[in-house]
């Protein structure tokens, strides 16, 4: 293969600045060995080529819904996830150094845990300030003297790596707790396989999975002694965290249930998960939840995400969590300048991988060489609170400088100086050209019953202007596949079997996460019913006006008031003086469709769906996802052409319907029939029976000549996608008692009611039940109350009009059964959703 | 001394509760001058799982969880003790300097001087800062002994404060109490302790009970005492010795040790996370009996 030499081709002007270290060109200005394929290929593909990979990159990974939150930003909740196409390319020479100085680190770093919860003989043999460690946050007495079984007390860890101007790699910080990020790195990797697949596989690019294999093996190893398949589950603080889709793509990745605090409950010294057919024992906690939050019994007693009692049920072995609670006391910059001496005393050893220069001010030479040399460095505090971010002296004016000086030297300890360097770049796709941007490396390990092992590749994250050394995906830094390249070819690691979707969660579906699609179920009916009446409408109104006809008036008076009542936007064209609500409707028509701040909008029902649906983000397919995210586009759309005004929505509306029908019909092909799609399915029918039921009784209790029923029924059967249907049946005029007929009482009208009760009365009965002497469940008489209702009607009866001038038999049939399906909505949510009531702390 | 400790604390809730879980630390901790001869703790409804253990700071902790569904939740500690009065007769003026004992506290490793100098930090609710400083300089001048200075402090703290239960919580910060020269047990003891730390010495939290004597020519009442609390000051000829600002006495056979940390958070007597219950009333009742010698 002829080499490639110099970049002028490709990135004429890719800038090389004396002093900084750049990993595709050497000092000379030649491309590198081991970058010279990746950027012959890419030079061949062209910049137009690549930035269209780019895009179909980021539309890949913006569909599987791969976000990152952004706090205190209002667009921040689910940004989508920033890659850049050009990877960090590592030779496998580099890589054996790296690997072999962060397995040394991560020893190290257990080594150094198990002492601080155990003999702080490193305290003692002044190895370590007693300062540094007492000082720390992290560092929790309630934790002391516990452990987990086995060798490793650090079961997974994350070192953050940059290169500086000495082309050394060095440790900026190490992610000891809960290190994120190893769930986006797979992510990008999967999407860059996908979207540059020869270039992927001819560059010899090690795989990943295989840490992913390790992680399970690694967790199943901390399982307390008489766990022999243990249960493992993941544990988030929830969709609004800032990596909660990470936790969820882990947590379906590896096939564990994702739990919040709540779903866990302590009981005779054990953790049980709250889940549907009762409580199920819990082994090992993966857990993405800071450790003082963990317990709000001895821990944080505000702390509303985890599980009071958690921390006696560590103590005693019978739950482990990875890591352990207490690991929080490595992620202290502080430590960095005393892990030579520590390496010497534990492993005899010389450290293999430096740490950025650092000096803790905690000790006085370093306090003042700190304070001197101030405007140079970069100011950490010790203990790292959320939302606080390194303060960089350079930046700083005078008086900041000063202020700076003053916090220090009141709380020496708390605070050290790092030196300030400029790390190495890669080339990044900028305005269709490669620029150099300076670039950090994330990389994950995790202990085995043998060892460490370390993910080959990582987290890269380049910074969004050259020369900005603060990479955070805080502040705007762009992620990065990186590559290490192995000269052999490599073999795909056989995928670990992938329990999809809900399947792998058999009956320890979380109670919780049957509550949420319940509500996606429910929300994604309304969404659809709601459209196709509000569609129906719209075109009563703007297509063949017959303002003259009182008739048309009179039905089309009606048909906003069905949009009130299936909606539940009252009061709505309910509303007392409403004539010129009636008479000019497309305001509040708007309204129902767009306005998010309104209970029962379409765009409010949607933003409820979509909510559901992230919260239990680990059980959709990619391909649902895809189509749930389309929804929301859609929507955001339909707000859009809402400012132009109503009738430019029909289309939007149109496309509406289809996507949410691709949605029921996805779930309906590709979801196992498992407890989870009992209940999506369970919400979907309830809603419809509900819908159906309002819309009739709003429509046509009171009643109105035949001639604007007729046209009523026109509208009504074209919003149930029942017109052919009707015709096909009946042939006949469109008159109301075949109408009622077909929406009430036919069992083989997808659409009819007696349909809905059916399929609820299928579903209710395959529930999971806790034994009881009761023949049938609540929730079976309550179907059986409302079936009976409707089978007993008599169409005849309930068209009569009675003395009052109202159909009085069809006014009260459908709200006795409107009433019992809202009462099993209560009892389902009672029986199966109850998550109690919420802890409080005693004072 | 024998005493007979009895400590309850009652919640009545406004709705049932179907699940707490709990630590307790009322059990008197072992240490020099006491001798724990009996004790016992009623948990009322009864608890489903029980445990107890040794905190980070060597105090008795018992952990436990209710399930039974309740209204009423009864902790009562009984305990007797024995208490060895110190012999020490206080020589105020002599002993180290304070600034010796800095010095040693800062640079000393043994292994009672290392134990010791984790009392010099900061801690939840005592963050040493400049106010408490400049109120604990007019005691710390240059050369004094130690104790001598310690002794001021207490003394110049019930000359300067007054005992007022109305005017504090738990929730009170430390700047409020030395800007208002209010406060209760707790809060002297706070504040002799960050004036300590902030001459950067250490000094711990102690919590206990002390005998009352009722006026004279009276009965005591039943149930009148209370909990307490002083701080303890490290000597490194001595080792640790008790100081009650509240009283302005150096505790002899009449305090009763429970609990030692770093300030009020590390020795909660009682801390709790319930389910249910709504708005509670708490009652809490202490009655320390004089067994005699």
């Amino acid at each position: 293969m002829k080499t490639l030499s110099t970049p002028e081709a490709f990135a004429p002007g890719y800038r090389l600045d004396k002093g900084i270290h750049d990993e595709m060109l050497d000092e000379t200005g030649r491309v590198r060995p081991h970058w010279s394929h990746l950027m012959r290929a890419l030079q061949q593909l062209g910049p137009r080529e690549v930035g269209e990979r780019h895009q179909e990159a980021l539309r890949l990974l913006r569909e599987n819904g791969v976000t990152y939150n952004v706090y205190g930003d209002p667009d921040g909740i689910n940004r989508p996830w920033q890659l850049d196409p050009i990877p960090l390319l590592l030779s496998g020479d580099e890589w054996f150094d790296i690997e072999a100085g962060l397995l040394q680190r991560a020893e190290l770093l257990n080594l150094i845990l198990a002492d601080l919860y155990g003999p702080r003989q490193l305290i003692k043999k002044n190895l370590l300030p007693l300062e540094l460690i007492y000082n720390h946050g992290g560092f929790l007495r309630v934790c002391d003297q516990v452990s987990l079984p086995g060798q490793h007390q650090l079961v997974l860890c994350a070192a953050d790596l940059a290169r500086g101007p000495d082309k050394k790699m060095w440790v900026l910080g190490d992610r000891t707790q809960a290190p994120s990020g190893a769930g986006y790195a797979l992510e990008n990797r999967l999407a860059m396989s996908r979207v540059l697949p020869s270039l992927f596989r001819d560059t010899h690019v090690h795989r990943l999975a295989r840490f992913f294999q390790s992680l399970r093996a690694g967790l199943n190893a901390i399982a307390p002694g008489d766990a022999d398949t243990p249960r493992v589950v993941v544990l988030t603080p929830g969709p609004l965290n800032e990596t909660f889709f990470e936790h969820a793509y882990l947590a379906s990745y590896l096939g564990y249930p994702l739990v919040q605090g709540d779903d866990l409950t302590v009981r005779d010294g054990y953790v049980w998960l709250k889940s549907l057919v009762g409580l199920q024992r819990v082994d090992v906690i993966l857990r993405r939840v800071d450790d003082n939050y963990c317990d709000p019994l001895e821990l944080r007693e505000d702390s509303r995400l985890g599980v009071p009692g958690l921390l006696e049920v560590v103590r005693r072995g019978n739950v482990a969590i990875a890591n352990p609670l207490g690991s929080g006391v490595l992620e202290n910059p502080g430590i960095m300048p005393f892990l030579p001496g520590i390496a010497k005393y534990f492993l005899g050893q010389t450290l293999k991988l430096n740490s950025i220069a650092t000096w803790w001010c905690g000790q006085t030479r370093e306090l003042n060489y700190v304070l001197t040399n101030l405007e140079r460095l970069v100011i950490k505090p010790i203990y790292r609170k959320p939302g606080e971010h390194s303060v960089f002296g350079h930046q700083l004016s005078r008086a900041q400088l000063a202020e700076w000086r003053a916090r220090i030297k009141a709380r020496p300890a708390f605070y050290v100086g790092q030196e300030y360097e400029s790390f190495s770049t890669v080339p990044a796709l900028v305005a269709g050209g490669y620029e150099p941007r300076q670039t950090v490396l994330r990389c994950f390990m995790v202990a085995r019953a043998d060892g460490y092992t370390l993910m080959p590749g990582g987290l890269s994250r380049s910074a969004p202007q050259y020369g900005n050394m603060m990479i955070t995906n805080q502040t705007g830094g762009i992620s990065k596949d990186t590559w290490v390249v192995a000269t052999e070819p490599q073999h795909p690691a056989i995928p670990a079997k992938r329990s999809s979707s809900l399947a792998g969660h058999g009956n320890a579906l979380p109670s919780r996460a049957a509550d949420n699609i319940f509500w996606v179920g429910r929300n994604a009916e309304r969404a659809e019913g709601g459209v196709r009446l509000l569609r129906a409408t719209i075109k009563k109104l703007f297509s063949n006006p017959d303002r003259d006809s009182p008739d048309y008036q009179l039905s089309l008076e009606t048909l906003l008031r069905c949009v009130t009542s299936m909606t539940g936007t009252y009061p709505g064209f309910f509303a007392e003086d409403n004539e010129s609500l009636l008479l000019t409707p497309e305001a509040e028509l708007l309204a129902v469709v767009v306005d998010e701040s309104r209970a029962g909008s379409l765009a409010n029902t949607v933003n409820r769906m979509t909510q559901s649906g992230y919260a239990v983000r680990d059980l959709w397919s990619s391909d649902t996802w895809r189509v749930i995210d389309e929804i929301e586009e859609q929507v955001s759309e339909a707000r859009r052409l809402g400012k132009i005004g109503l009738w430019s929505m029909q289309e939007q509306m149109d496309q509406l319907i289809t996507t949410l029908s691709a949605f029921s019909g996805l779930v309906m092909e590709s979801m196992t029939r498992g407890n989870g799609w009992l209940f999506l399915d369970i919400g979907r029918r309830l809603e419809r029976g509900l819908q159906l039921v309002s819309v009739l009784r709003t429509a046509f209790a009171m009643p109105q000549s035949e001639a604007a029923e007729t046209r009523l029924i026109e509208s009504l059967l074209d919003t149930s996608d029942n017109l052919i249907c009707y015709r096909q049946h009946y042939r006949s005029n469109l008159e109301l008692a075949s109408f009622l007929e077909l929406l009430l009482m036919d069992p083989n009208n997808p659409r009819s009611l007696a349909y809905q009760i059916a399929r609820l009365q299928e579903h209710v009965g395959k529930l999971p039940r806790e034994p009881s002497t009761r023949r049938i469940s609540a929730e079976e008489r309550l179907l059986l109350e409302a079936s009976y209702l409707l089978n007993i009607a008599n169409i005849d009866d309930l068209l009569s009009v009675s003395e009052s001038g109202i159909r009085e038999a069809l006014d009260q049939q459908l709200s006795k059964i409107y009433a019992l399906l809202a009462a099993l909505s209560d009892t389902l949510t009672a029986n199966y959703f109850r998550h109690g009531d919420a802890p409080q702390s005693l004072s | 001394m024998r005493y007979r400790v009895t400590h309850t604390t009652t919640y009545r809730y406004q709705q049932t509760v179907g699940l707490s879980y709990n630590e307790v630390r009322m059990q008197p901790r072992p240490c020099p001058n006491q001798q724990l001869l009996s004790s016992q703790l009623k948990i009322t409804p009864l608890p489903c799982d029980y445990r107890t253990r040794t905190d980070f700071f060597g105090n008795q902790v018992a952990w436990f969880s209710i399930r039974e569904p309740h209204r009423e939740f009864v902790v009562t500690a009984s305990s007797e003790i024995q208490i060895f009065p110190q012999p020490v007769q206080l020589d105020l003026s002599h002993g180290m300097s304070w600034e010796l004992v800095k010095e040693a506290l800062w640079n000393d490793r043994s292994e009672p001087l290392l134990e010791a100098r984790q009392f010099a930090l900061d801690s939840p609710f005592i963050a040493a800062d400049a106010a408490l400083a400049a109120y604990a300089q007019a005691s710390f001048t240059p050369g004094k002994a130690l104790i001598e200075a310690i002794h001021d402090l207490m003394q110049r703290i019930h000359r300067d404060f007054t005992f007022d239960p109305e005017f504090t919580n738990l929730a009170t910060p430390l700047t409020t109490v030395l800007q208002h020269r209010r406060g209760v047990c707790q809060d002297f003891a706070h504040l002799a302790i960050g004036c300590i730390r902030s001459q950067g010495l250490a000094a711990r939290y102690v919590s206990g009970y002390i005998e009352t004597l009722p006026p004279p020519g009276k009965k005591k009442l039943v149930g009148a005492d209370a909990s307490h609390a002083w701080f303890s000051v490290y000597l490194p000829d001595l080792g640790w010795m008790d100081f009650d600002p509240t009283n302005n006495q150096l505790p002899g056979d009449r305090h009763i040790i429970v609990a030692w940390g770093r300030d009020y958070s590390d020795v909660t007597p009682l801390k709790g996370v319930i389910f249910g219950g709504q708005n509670h009333e708490l009652k809490v009742a202490v009655e320390v009996e004089n067994l005699g010698a």
